[in-house]
């Protein structure tokens, strides 16, 4: 008979009659719930019912978090924060937990795939881990100039970019990185102000007054994470009170959270800054020598930014500016300017930016608590991940690309393809590159344009090292370990997913090069990283000082347990950042006339898919978006007098159109956009990436123009200006407002209670 | 036999609208995924969910952010209308929802001021690899189910197995915490046994000197200092166990009207 | 006549799941391996919880993995098929797949380790009990330890305990379920022992 029966089943059914069973069985116990395996042996963490949580860290967003991983009888199970790692200290957003369906991706590429058919057709067969390292080996063999290799990487550092380094150094490839945001002009601006080449921390926990420009610290911003739990202690703690104001051009979930949200024009986040500057050092209220410096003895004219000039530009009130202005001195030393986000997208990111940190000068929170504090560099002298390549760099080697000077690509956790503007040509231009080698575990546009495909593994399944950055003022090294066996671990050796590093260093061998590495690959690698700080005798483990530890294997395996070394004394000895004089910040351009294009994009990371590489996690594409609660679907926000101008209702289907392509949007008009501001999330319109990714919403990011800002050679992505048209379809957004219906209640009664009395 | 009561305190000046709470609680409790077309008939299924209020009006717009979860109230408006009394009230302060016994006439979440319970209007289904991550723990509800938020009373469960072996549970003992708690980055969310200060504010008697838990401490602060604390919607009798704590807006004087 | 019978028989049984002694299967389903716990628990005298390892600290009792068996079978009944079958899934790499006897649905979570930890332990024999965490009935202990009397304090191993759900199993050659293990039949059992009879104790 073609249904399973199980033996006692059967037994006790009579023995005879099959029939019956066939009638029971429909009520529905699965047949392998009928079975007990008894394996060959029972680790620890195979036994049913204990669970075991494993330290790792989460690599889901590019500041990593130190998690904890529970795994039930060598499954994951659920992700929470590892107390221990300073930078989340047992918190975790929304996206980490995404990392166990990253694992268990049911469209995860189980195997090398070598490209049959046409490039992008989709056609893949399954080849074995040998023949597809030597086809690569093979490929960079043969280049008479080896430059005409590319290695195109996630920003990577720590032991990972010591190997990657390592391999472009010695094989004599170019090496790019790439992130859809960057943040060059971040890093850049950070360097011209405080003279650092590791992002300092930001003191939230003590600060009194928090100005922050652009940056939506709270939400995908650098270290949300981290941030979130200063603004916690911020707001609640046990202290005063904090009071933060937020200077954005869109109503972001910082913004939300702001006691005082100004709202500014796109590129006008640094006259803002110049005029707060201004406006302080006028009433005499500046630190005297931090004054001297900026204003380079008095010699620099701000008169250009008097509040009501500043106000006039941007449509705030004029004694909004003083006061914020006032309060901002008068909480010094423990006030705080930050800023980033769509304020640096901007071609002049970088002055917008430079003024804003100067202004921590002006007050004298640079190096002090509830201020900038300055990190360390990296421990054992590994390599920062930084920013990635500036999108200048990106332009060069399309053309390169595009005039044949590029014979191999390899990419690894970046996917330009999806990200890079349209207009650039990045997609056009990998048709001149012969060889596209990948070493995604999934399916992106960049990888599905591949000819060979070398998948990695989960992050979950693999080992790793991070120096976090920013870090929390002192020397910190955060470990990764396998906390499950691969996914893919019985396809055998030369099938199923492999360590990246491994794979790389496979490659070198083959083309005998010697990396000089200290290692005969990765754990061994990060093994040897643990032994110099063994040997180093320097900070601690687990509260333990490393000297109290007897031998290295004890030294290793509480590494392991508590996921990271940190030493507290490692702080910042240089020099004391100094500031520069002020320079005055150019007008903002923007893509496309004003009369053609009335509305000013600005698109933003989401809280769930980040810039796009969360898209195939079933939970995060399901996670409201906290402004509009919108989910699955790519979205435009809009103010209500714009929607009423187009004609437009929410839902309705719009065009967005710029200067170099369009995209669709379903209309989502709030109450708290400008009225020549647009919104759009990343995240959506991937052409690859299985059931949950395709076909689904569109990419903001594809019709940018290509905007630099001046001076870092970033991409100013919030500088196109777009118009909208409405289109024939309406659709009920998926959102999840409006789901549980609010109570009617008696006027007074309050869902949100609010009182102005901080108790 | 003195029993916990388990309450939570929600501080609403903290939250800042993240999701992770949302996200921790659907990994935790095996919560089927929330397809487009859920959220499309508006049946989407969030055991805890951030709500978002406007209030003012552009460029003062203010957004407002309020998790909201079951309020395991003690006198729950969901518990006397089930038919089959899948639902109660336990010794532990939990309102219960038994699996096995429901049979969907969906009165209880008719009932639920707070709407707060969810009904299975679809089988839930996961690709055979996501099934590896379903926790083992809580049972996977099949369709015609109704659920909602338990406090992680799996945690509770394990926290106390861990007891009877000679594990003491220490005061915010982080086994102990529902997986949202645990998550929330603000610390928004505290958990923990809330009988004694609860005891004391419905007898009228002193706050204990040092409350059993960080929510009781939490708790005790706020009915002595007074000012932030308030249940939702408590002026209907639901009695809930979770206070939220009110947000802090200081250009707020004229907007408040309560007492 | 008979024929209705038999069908309302058949459907009944099905129903109630229970082997039906009358038509002599009262024995339990065959396994990969046909395991005799007569020879290991009566004939050797191995203690439950040898094998069954995890009863006192977890959920399940657990079956042990192959190499337990091996550690004994290694040189141990070289000469029986049954254990060469043993050998050949040591040697293969395979897991054994038993046959589940005992089971729960999946709302239900059942956790040995309570139950063990409450019925072992140091107890003092009484005539009738009051309280089973300290207290055991003459009869039980009788037959834990043969001549015990009222008054004496008996140490009870966890392994005393399986034979309450699961029988006496040392003297199955085919292990088989003996009781339903239906709700009734656990309610039953904690309303007589004062556990709790909340629902969330094992439906969550």
């Amino acid at each position: 008979m073609p249904l399973e029966l199980t033996r006692r089943r059967f037994l006790t059914l009579l023995g005879g009659s099959a029939a019956s069973a066939v009638v029971f069985q429909a009520c529905g116990v699965p047949p392998k719930e009928l079975l007990v395996q008894a394996p060959l042996e029972m680790p620890e963490d195979m036994v049913t019912g204990l669970d075991n949580w494993y330290a790792t860290l989460c690599r889901q967003c590019p500041t990593s978090e130190g998690i904890v991983v529970r795994v039930m009888e060598g499954r994951a199970k659920k992700v929470e924060g590892n107390v221990d790692y300073p930078i989340n200290r047992g918190k975790h957003s929304a996206r980490c937990e995404g990392g166990l369906q990253a694992l268990y991706d049911p469209d995860r590429i189980s195997g090398p795939l070598l490209r049959i058919g046409e490039r992008g057709a989709g056609q893949w067969e399954e080849i074995s881990w040998p023949d597809a390292i030597s086809r690569l080996s093979y490929q960079l063999e043969q280049l008479n100039d080896r430059s005409q290799a590319v290695m195109v990487t996630d920003p990577v550092g720590a032991h990972l970019g010591t190997v990657v380094g390592s391999f472009v150094g010695k094989s004599g490839a170019r090496h790019l990185s790439y992130e859809p945001l960057e943040n060059t002009t971040l890093r850049s601006a950070i360097k011209a102000v405080f003279q650092q080449d590791v992002m300092p921390d930001f003191d939230l926990e003590r600060t009194e007054y928090l100005l922050s420009f652009g940056a939506d610290f709270l939400n995908t911003w650098v270290s949300p994470v981290r941030y979130s739990r200063g603004y916690g202690e911020f707001r609640q703690g046990d202290r005063e009170r904090g009071t933060m104001v937020h200077v954005d051009s869109r109503f972001s979930m910082t913004a939300a959270n702001a006691d005082k949200w100004m709202q500014v024009p796109p590129g006008m986040e640094g006259a803002l800054a110049l005029s707060i500057a201004k406006v302080i050092i006028d009433g005499g209220k500046g630190d005297p020598a931090a004054v001297d410096l900026l204003t380079d003895g008095r010699r620099i004219d701000l008169s250009a930014y008097t509040p009501e000039e500043v106000a006039r530009q941007t449509g705030l009130k004029a004694e909004d500016i003083v006061h914020v202005a006032e309060e901002f001195a008068g909480h010094g030393p423990r006030s705080l300017a930050i800023g980033g986000g769509s304020a640096a997208a901007q071609t002049n990111g970088l002055e917008s930016l430079n003024a804003i940190y100067s202004l921590n000068y002006l007050i004298g929170s640079v190096g002090q608590p509830g201020g900038i504090v300055m990190n360390p560099g990296p421990p054992l002298g590994l390599p920062i991940a930084g920013a990635g390549s500036s999108f200048g760099e990106w332009r060069d080697l399309t053309s390169d690309m595009r005039s044949g000077g590029v014979k191999v690509m390899m990419v690894r956790g970046a996917d330009p393809m999806y990200g890079l503007p349209a207009d650039v040509g990045f997609r056009e231009a990998s048709y001149q590159v012969p060889f596209i080698f990948s070493f995604s575990g999934r399916m992106d546009d960049t990888t599905a344009m591949a000819d060979l495909i070398l998948p990695s593994h989960n992050y979950l399944e693999d080992w790793g090292s991070d120096v976090p950055d920013p870090g929390p003022g002192y020397q910190v090294l955060g470990f990764q370990q396998p906390v499950v066996r691969p996914f893919f671990e019985s396809r055998g050796e030369f099938l199923g997913t492999k360590n990246f590093p491994d794979v790389l260093m496979a490659v070198a061998e083959a083309l005998e090069l010697d990396l000089e590495l200290p290692g005969e690959n990765f754990m061994a690698i990060l093994q040897d990283g643990v032994r110099k700080l063994y040997e180093g005798g320097k900070g601690t483990v687990g509260q333990r000082s490393v000297g109290d530890y007897t031998t290295f294997e004890a030294f290793w395996n509480a590494t392991l347990q508590h996921g990271l070394w940190e030493d507290e004394s490692a702080t910042y000895s240089g020099p004391a950042p100094a500031p520069t004089p002020l320079a005055t910040v150019s007008s903002a351009a923007q893509a496309g006339a004003a009369s053609t294009y009335p509305y000013r994009l600005v698109p933003f990371a989401s809280t769930s898919l980040l810039d796009g590489s969360l898209s195939h996690l079933p939970w995060l594409q399901a996670t409201p978006d906290p402004i509009t609660t919108a989910t699955w679907r790519t979205w435009v926000e809009l103010s209500f007098g714009a929607a009423d101008e187009l004609g437009v209702r929410e839902g309705d289907h719009v065009r967005v159109i710029s200067e170099k392509g369009s995209i669709e949007a379903l209309a989502y008009p709030t109450p708290a956009s400008a009225k020549d501001i647009v919104s759009i999330p990343l995240g959506q319109g991937h052409k690859a990436g299985g059931r949950y990714t395709e076909n689904r919403g569109f990419n903001v990011l594809s019709i940018l123009s290509p905007l630099s800002v001046e001076g870092s050679n970033g991409l100013a992505w919030a500088a196109t200006r777009v118009r909208i048209e409405k289109l024939d379809d309406n659709e009920k957004i998926p959102k999840f407002e409006n789901t549980a219906q609010e109570l009617a209640v008696d006027e007074g009664h309050r869902i949100i209670e609010i009182t102005p009395n901080d108790s | 036999m003195a029993n916990e009561k388990w309450g939570m305190v929600v501080d609403i000046d903290r939250c800042t609208g993240c999701q992770a709470c949302v996200v921790a609680c659907q990994s935790e409790n095996n919560i089927p995924i929330n397809e487009e077309s859920h959220f499309k008939q508006r049946r989407p299924i969030e055991w805890i969910r951030v709500e978002r209020y406007w209030e003012g009006e552009f460029p003062n717009i203010k957004a407002r952010f309020i998790p909201v979860m079951c309020q395991h109230c003690d006198n729950a408006p969901c518990e006397p209308v089930c038919p089959v009394f899948a639902t109660y009230h336990n010794e532990e302060g939990l309102n219960v929802q038994v699996y096995n016994r429901c049979i969907g006439t969906r009165f209880c979440a008719n009932n639920c001021p707070y709407q707060v319970r969810f009904f299975n209007f679809w089988e839930p289904e996961w690709p055979e690899s996501l099934k590896n991550q379903l926790n083992p723990d809580v049972t996977v509800r099949s369709r015609g189910i109704m659920e909602k938020c338990t406090f992680c009373v799996q945690r509770i469960r394990r926290v106390k197995r861990g007891e009877r072996q000679g594990r003491t549970v220490e005061d915010d003992d982080r086994a102990l915490n529902p997986a949202c708690v645990n998550a929330c980055p603000t610390d928004t969310l505290i958990f923990g046994d809330i009988s004694d200060v609860m005891d004391a504010a419905h007898n009228d008697t002193p706050m204990p000197a040092e409350p059993k838990s960080r929510a009781g401490r939490a708790i005790a602060k706020e009915l002595e200092e007074g000012g932030r604390g308030y249940g939702l919607f408590e002026d209907l009798g639901t009695r809930p166990n979770v206070i939220y704590l009110k947000k802090v807006d200081k250009d707020a004087a004229e907007a408040v009207a309560h007492d | 006549m008979a024929a209705t019978a038999a069908v309302a028989v058949f459907f009944m049984a099905a129903w109630l799941d229970q082997p039906l002694p009358v038509f002599g299967f009262d024995e339990g389903p065959d396994q990969p391996i046909a395991f005799p716990h007569t020879v290991h628990v009566q004939d050797l005298g191995i203690d439950c919880t040898f094998c069954h390892r995890n009863v006192t600290s977890g959920d399940a009792a657990t079956i042990p993995a192959v190499g337990l068996c091996m550690s004994c079978h290694v040189v141990m009944g070289k000469d029986k098929p049954e254990v060469d079958k043993l050998r050949d899934f040591q040697d293969s790499g395979q897991a054994i797949d038993w046959v589940r006897v005992h089971r729960v649905p999946d709302h239900v979570q059942f956790v040995h380790e309570a139950h063990v930890q409450r019925f072992s332990g140091t107890k003092t024999v009484v005539e009738a009990v009051r309280d089973t965490t300290t207290e055991i009935r003459l009869l039980e202990a009788e037959k834990i330890q043969p001549g015990a009397r009222v008054g004496d304090t008996l140490d009870v191993l966890p392994s005393a305990t399986c034979s309450i759900c699961h029988g006496d199993v040392g003297s199955m050659i085919k292990v088989k379920q003996v009781r339903s293990l239906k709700m009734g039949d656990c309610v039953d059992c904690h309303r007589k022992n004062s556990a709790p009879t909340d629902c969330t104790t094992c439906h969550y």
